[in-house]
This record gives C-alpha cells, sequence and structure tokens, in this order.
C-alpha cells in the first residue's frame, strides 16, 4: 500500500514482480498446452464428442457410464492392483539397493551407474521387445526354470503373470528412486549411527530405528510420485502386451488411449480420464494428511 | 520455518505432479484440443503452401507430403519411385511419411480429425466410411482432372464410392488364400491339404508323427474369424452381412463355431493361449511359424511374399486350393488399400498428377507388385509386358478373386470389430478358445457386436 501515487505505480509493479517475465515463456506454455487441454477435457467429458462425428448432446452420461461399465470398472481394479503391486516393490527394492550401495565397498561407483541404467533406457520399444524375448512360452526364463526342473508359466498369456511382468518391468527402472533414497542415506548423520553402535544396537536395529525415521520425509516424496507415476502407467502394457491377454493388463491409461484413438469416444475417454484425475487427487491428499503421523522433519522439535 | 518451507515443496511437486498426470494420463486431450495449434500448423502449411503455388507459377517447387504404411521393401520401392518422379518434375518436392502398420490407423485418424493429414495417403479400404460416412473427409477423385479413373473396373470405383463421391484410388485388391508349408507336410508323410476333411485329418497326424508343438494350420483371433466367414459363406451359401446384419441365425452361426472348436480339438490349430504365449506380433515373427511347426495359414494373397521370405530355408509355401466340402468356396475378399487426397491440400492437382505417375503411369514399374497386384487396367498392361505379372502373389491374387462371390461389408474390419486389443471379435474368440464358451452364446455376442457397429 505504500505505492499509492499513481505514477509511479507501474514502474514499482515491474520492479517488484520482475519474476514474472522469467516464467512468462513457461506460463505460456503451460496456459496453452496443459492449462487448455485440461479445461476442455473437463468441458468434453460432458458431452458425446466423438473425433469423426463432433458433438451431439451434453449430460453426465459419460461419469455414469465410468461407474456402471462392468470393462472400465475392471480397468479401474486392474490399475489398483497394478499401482498397489508396483509402488511398495519397488520403494522396498531401490531403498534396499541404495542401503547397500551406501556401504564403502570397492567399485560402488560402478554398481551405482550400473543400477542406474535401466531407468535410462525408459520403457522404449527396445525394451518391449527384451521383455517379451525373455518372458515368452521358450524365453529364457522359462529355459533357466525347465533346468532346474520347473515348468514355467505362460508368462504372456496367463491373466496374472502377464500383470506382474508389467510391473516388474517398473520394479526394475528402480535407479531414479534409488538415488534419491541414496542422497537421503547420506544426509543421515553418522553420530547416531555412532551413538547406538556404542549403546550395542545391531545393523537391523539401527535400519529399522535410525535411518528409517530419518529419511521418512523422503520415502514421503517417492511414494506420493511414484504412485501418481503408477496410476499412469501406459508403455508397458501398451507396448509388451497390448492390454492383453484377455484385457488382464487393461490399465485405465490404455482404456483411456483405445476409448480416445480407437473408438474416437473423445468425451467418454475425457470423463475417464477426470475421474482417474481425481482419485488421484484423494490418494494424495490422503497421504498429504497422513503426514504427520509417521513423517518425521527434523525441525520439528527446535 | 523450514518446516513450512518442506511442506510447500512436497505439496507442490505432488500437484505438479497430478496435473502433469492430467495433460499427460488424459491421453485424449492433446488430440481433442489440438485444435488451435493444429490450426495454427495448418495455417502455416496453407501459408507455405500459398508461397509454394506462386512459386510454383514462377517455375518455383511444389511441396506435397505424401504417407503411407508397409515394410521395407515397399518403403525402398516407394521412396525410389519418388525420387524418378522428382527427377523428371524437378518443381516439386515429396516429403515422404512412412511407417509400419502398427499405430498407423490412431496416427491417421488423428491427423484427419484436425485436419492436418497429408496431401495424398494411403488409406485402408474401411476408412472411407469409418472418417467420412458423410463423403467429405476426402477430395472427390472426379474433381480432379490429372487421374484417370477409366483404368478402372466400375466395381471397384462404386466401392470406393460414398454418396456419389469417389474418395480414393481402388489400388489393389486382395483376398484370403491357404498357404501351406509344403516341407512340413511332407516331414508328416501328408499331401498338402485340399480339402477340410484334409485339414481335420491332418492334425491328429501332426500330433503323432512330429509331435505336440507341430500344428497344419495357425490362426490368431482375426484369422479365425475370417475362416468363420468363409465356412459360413460356402456352407450355407449366403452372404456374411446383408442389410447391416449378419445373416445367418443363431444356430446357424453356431454351427460355425462349433466347426472352429473342432479345429482346436483335433490339434489342427493352436490355442489362442499358445499363440499369446509364443509372443510375436505377427505370424511371420513366430519362431514357430518360421522354422515350420506351424504348417498352414490363411492369409491375405498379398502377404505371400512377406510370409514365404520370413521362412527358414528348406520351408517352402505353397498356394492351397480353396476347401469345398460343403459348398462353392467364398473366401473373404476386399479392396485391400487405397490411395486418397486430402480435401484440404492446396496442391489436389498436383497430388493427382503424381497419383496417375504412381497406379497409371511410368511409376508402376518401380512399384511392381509392392501394393498387391495392381487394380488399374494400364499398371497391369505395363507389368505383363515387361514379365512382372507372375509369381505366388500374382497366383493367389487370382485364386482369391475367383473365389469370391460376396461382397464384403466395409465395416468388416471396423475398429470397434477388428482391433486387436478392444475389437469384438478377439474377445469372441478369445472367450471360445480359453473359456470353451458355449457356441451359441458366442454366436450371439458375435451378431450383437456386428448390428452394434453396422447400424450406430
Amino acid at each position: 500500500m505504500s505505492n499509492t501515487k499513481t505514477k509511479s505505480a507501474p514502474n514499482n509493479f515491474w520492479k517488484e514482480n520482475k519474476g514474472f517475465i522469467f516464467i512468462f515463456p513457461w506460463l505460456v506454455g503451460f496456459l496453452v498446452f496443459k492449462g487448455y487441454p485440461f479445461l476442455s477435457s473437463l468441458v468434453y467429458s460432458f458431452s458425446d464428442y466423438s473425433l469423426f462425428e463432433g458433438i451431439s448432446k451434453w449430460g453426465i452420461f459419460n461419469y455414469l457410464d465410468v461407474f456402471t461399465n462392468s470393462k472400465i470398472q475392471t480397468g479401474f481394479g486392474i490399475t489398483f492392483k497394478y499401482a498397489f503391486m508396483t509402488v511398495p516393490l519397488k520403494l522396498v527394492f531401490a531403498l534396499f539397493v541404495a542401503y547397500i550401495l551406501n556401504f564403502k565397498i570397492k567399485g560402488v561407483k560402478m554398481f551405482r551407474t550400473v543400477y542406474y541404467i535401466p531407468s535410462i533406457l525408459g520403457s522404449s520399444v527396445a525394451i518391449a521387445v527384451l521383455w517379451k524375448a525373455i518372458f515368452k512360452d521358450d524365453g529364457i526364463i522359462n529355459m533357466l526354470l525347465g533346468f532346474i526342473g520347473v515348468e514355467g508359466p505362460h508368462w504372456l498369456s496367463n491373466k496374472s503373470a502377464a500383470l506382474f511382468i508389467i510391473c516388474l518391468l517398473r520394479v526394475w527402472q528402480f535407479g531414479s528412486t534409488m538415488v534419491i533414497f541414496l542422497a537421503a542415506l547420506k544426509g543421515v548423520s553418522p553420530d547416531l549411527y555412532e551413538a547406538a553402535s556404542l549403546d550395542g544396537a545391531g545393523k537391523w536395529r539401527q535400519f529399522f530405528t535410525i535411518t528409517v525415521p530419518m529419511i521418512t520425509p523422503v520415502i514421503f516424496y517417492n511414494l506420493v510420485t511414484q504412485l501418481v507415476q503408477a496410476f499412469q502407467e501406459f508403455n508397458g502394457p501398451y507396448i509388451i502386451t497390448a492390454g492383453g491377454p484377455r484385457g488382464a493388463t487393461t490399465l485405465v491409461s490404455l482404456l483411456i488411449y483405445n476409448n480416445a484413438f480407437k473408438k474416437y469416444a473423445m468425451g467418454l475417454a475425457s470423463a475417464q480420464a477426470w475421474v482417474l484425475f481425481i482419485i488421484l487427487m484423494i490418494f494424495t491428499a490422503i497421504l498429504q494428511y497422513s503426514q504427520k503421523h509417521w513423517v518425521y522433519y527434523s525441525d520439528e522439535e527446535a | 520455518m523450514k518446516k513450512m518451507v518442506t511442506k510447500i515443496l512436497s505439496g507442490s511437486l505432488a500437484a505438479t505432479m497430478v496435473l502433469g498426470l492430467a495433460a499427460c494420463g488424459s491421453k485424449e486431450a492433446p488430440a481433442t484440443t489440438e485444435a488451435p495449434k493444429q490450426e495454427t500448423t495448418k495455417a502455416a502449411e496453407t501459408a507455405k503452401e500459398t508461397v509454394a503455388e506462386a512459386a510454383a507459377a514462377n517455375g518455383g517447387d511444389v511441396v506435397l507430403r505424401m504417407s503411407w504404411w508397409g515394410g521395407d521393401s515397399r518403403h525402398n520401392a516407394t521412396l525410389k519411385m519418388l525420387d524418378e518422379y522428382m527427377a523428371a518434375n524437378p518443381n516439386i518436392k515429396v516429403e515422404s511419411e512412412y511407417g509400419a502398420w502398427s499405430g498407423w490407423q490412431d496416427k491417421i485418424a488423428t491427423q484427419i480429425a484436425g485436419n492436418s493429414e497429408p496431401d495424398l495417403f494411403q488409406i485402408n479400404w474401411n476408412w472411407l466410411w469409418q472418417f467420412s460416412p458423410d463423403g467429405t473427409r476426402f477430395a472427390d477423385l472426379k474433381d480432379l482432372s490429372y487421374f484417370d479413373l477409366s483404368q478402372y473396373d466400375q466395381s471397384l470405383i462404386d466401392l470406393m464410392t460414398i454418396d456419389g463421391h469417389v474418395l480414393g484410388v481402388p489400388v489393389s485388391s486382395t483376398g484370403r488364400v491357404f498357404y501351406w508349408n509344403k516341407a512340413t507336410f511332407e516331414k508328416a508323410g501328408l499331401e498338402v491339404p485340399k480339402s477340410f476333411a484334409d485339414i481335420l485329418a491332418a492334425g491328429p497326424v501332426f500330433k503323432e508323427k512330429l509331435g505336440d508343438d507341430y500344428y497344419p494350420l495357425s490362426c490368431g483371433t482375426y484369422d479365425l474369424t475370417i475362416l468363420l466367414t468363409y465356412y459360413m459363406q460356402e456352407k450355407y451359401n449366403k452372404q456374411w452381412i446383408v442389410d447391416g446384419h449378419l445373416n445367418y441365425t443363431v444356430d446357424e452361426l453356431a454351427d460355425g463355431f462349433d466347426f472352429l472348436k473342432s479345429l482346436e480339438q483335433n490339434h489342427v490349430i493352436p490355442t489362442q493361449e499358445k499363440l499369446t504365449g509364443d509372443g510375436a506380433d505377427s505370424l511371420d515373427k513366430n519362431p514357430n511359424f518360421i522354422d515350420g511347426h506351424y504348417a498352414g495359414v490363411l492369409e491375405w494373397d498379398s502377404s505371400i511374399k512377406k510370409l514365404s521370405d520370413a521362412l527358414e530355408d528348406g520351408q517352402e509355401l505353397v498356394i492351397g486350393e480353396y476347401p469345398a466340402d460343403y459348398g462353392t468356396p467364398a473366401t473373404v475378399y476386399k479392396v485391400s488399400m487405397g490411395f486418397a487426397v486430402s480435401p484440404n491440400s492446396a496442391n489436389k492437382e498436383e497430388a493427382a498428377k503424381l497419383l496417375q505417375y504412381m497406379f497409371n503411369g511410368d511409376g508402376v514399374e518401380t512399384l511392381a507388385l509392392e501394393r498387391g497386384v495392381p487394380a488399374s487396367k494400364a499398371a497391369q498392361d505395363k507389368l505383363s509386358a515387361s514379365g512382372a505379372l507372375q509369381g505366388l502373389t500374382y497366383e493367389a491374387n487370382k485364386a482369391a478373386s475367383a473365389n469370391a462371390p460376396f461382397a464384403l461389408s466395409p465395416y468388416y474390419e471396423d475398429a470397434a470389430l477388428k482391433d486387436s486389443a478392444e475389437g469384438a471379435y478377439q474377445e469372441i474368440i478369445n472367450n471360445m478358445s480359453y473359456d470353451g464358451t458355449d457356441s451359441k452364446e458366442l454366436a450371439q455376442a458375435l451378431i450383437d457386436a456386428v448390428d452394434e457397429v453396422e447400424n450406430k
């Protein structure tokens, strides 16, 4: 309220909001490429917009469809199953490897690099081909199982096995989660471990009573990001199993894609996307709320 | 203070992730709302083309965008043909966009919806109905002076016509043909089958003499649908779809499904579970087909080159006779592929000129049979004069066209039916193969699915 003088007001405005100029290009990009599609998909979700036949009616029928159509319900069910299988597995695995790589072992830097490589590869087509070659009926896994006298399952054509190998692809790409955990582990003060070992605490005890509580903020962060990512998973099931066998890996994202680009039912696809979005918001909100019960910020006692 | 910062940070991070999801997870968003972006692209393109046309008037360049899908040999032949065309017409520059079939339809659909399709592009016959039910999403070839439609049979032109508009060039037609791997049949001590009775009898022999992994025929879900169509049309002497409905009673169709089941039970075809477990996208990439474990296919005549090229040394694919156990053979036959001109193109006439060169003119010899046996009479004359009109593809096409008494509905290959992930065909055939669902139930499901697509 200090700049009431009308003359200097514009000057002051720019002085005080210099930052705005810096984010302006991003803001334009965001509004055009994210904000606008985001809002228009909300509008379309209340219509029967078809790519080639346009819009003929408006209403909430798409949302009713989402909550009554058994195929869509199954899609959501599979997505939940996928997310709740992938995220814990991946976090535990990443933390485990990060913990090991935090020790002073010979050649640890090389191992850190090697374990990060799968994350760089992403879910490219080449990886999908590799995954298929590993898990097909006469692929490497079943060959190895054959050596020890076990007959492996039909990974690609068995419903639960197919979902599992899609999960495994994501778990395998634990690199970036691991790096974040590694940074957090390095941040835990060695004094604490020293004090604990003087009191006679073993490695396990130290891990669960010092390490885990100290890195809860990072666990929280990884949990949220990984959960959001898992719910959006698309490439794996699209490329490796094409949603099959018999729809067993048709996650909601794939269903949205199929509705939009195979059936051209943009309205329905938009509604599905919004339901997915709201589910994610709820999960994020629950996690945010639950923080105060289990996430430890070291400045809280100060 | 630090706590607050952390909270804000984590909160905003979560929000960004979620917002990011909405934009990226809602895959339809880019398409539905691409309009403004594409309009600008289009505007830019139109501007570019106007400039190009102005330049053309001054002897400058015309830029044409052309797209097609296919395999490597088709890509090479087409690129060579385009190079020759550009060499002969220095003022034309053709930008090509090409790739494999998988995902191609999704891509073109998005382009058409956003009015950003290429000037001329390869199309599937059923796209005319799917994308342009009112006949306006493709340019009418009758309006373009450079393309000579008289080189095509009127019956083919009719198939490309909606509301009086000729929407594409019927490049070639193709039909399903039985191919048998002669080497495997010899190994089993059998002649190549000539009838359904032979085929059914071959299953147990294969199992006994060659082993559990050998099958006389291999059919995916869509192949089985086509085999069903073949069987029904032959046995009941009725066209598959008439007036938008499946032309059979539930009982008749259930008989067809019983037939398919008997193939599986007699070890004639592998189960769908086994085929999925093979982990191959298509038969020509399936090791079991390549090394002769699967000794027969029911495929398009235009695919034989791809299939026989895939076989290992010592294996040989031969064209099979159409089984006529139940009546007159009635295979599935269709316009295999077309070429359309975009109504949004600024250079429609130039595009038509190129089409004329490709399908009726000098380009024919370079393209040869890469898009199947050409339907154009001029092209056929040129090819037979140079001796290129022979070989397996040509023989197979001749056999198929002679055994196709019934026309195919343009909706037969509609994505809602045919799509390998979402389509009704695969769902119904999988229910049959995995669960052994009752044939009448399967028949009813197919009748309903076809009804829905034909009358939407």
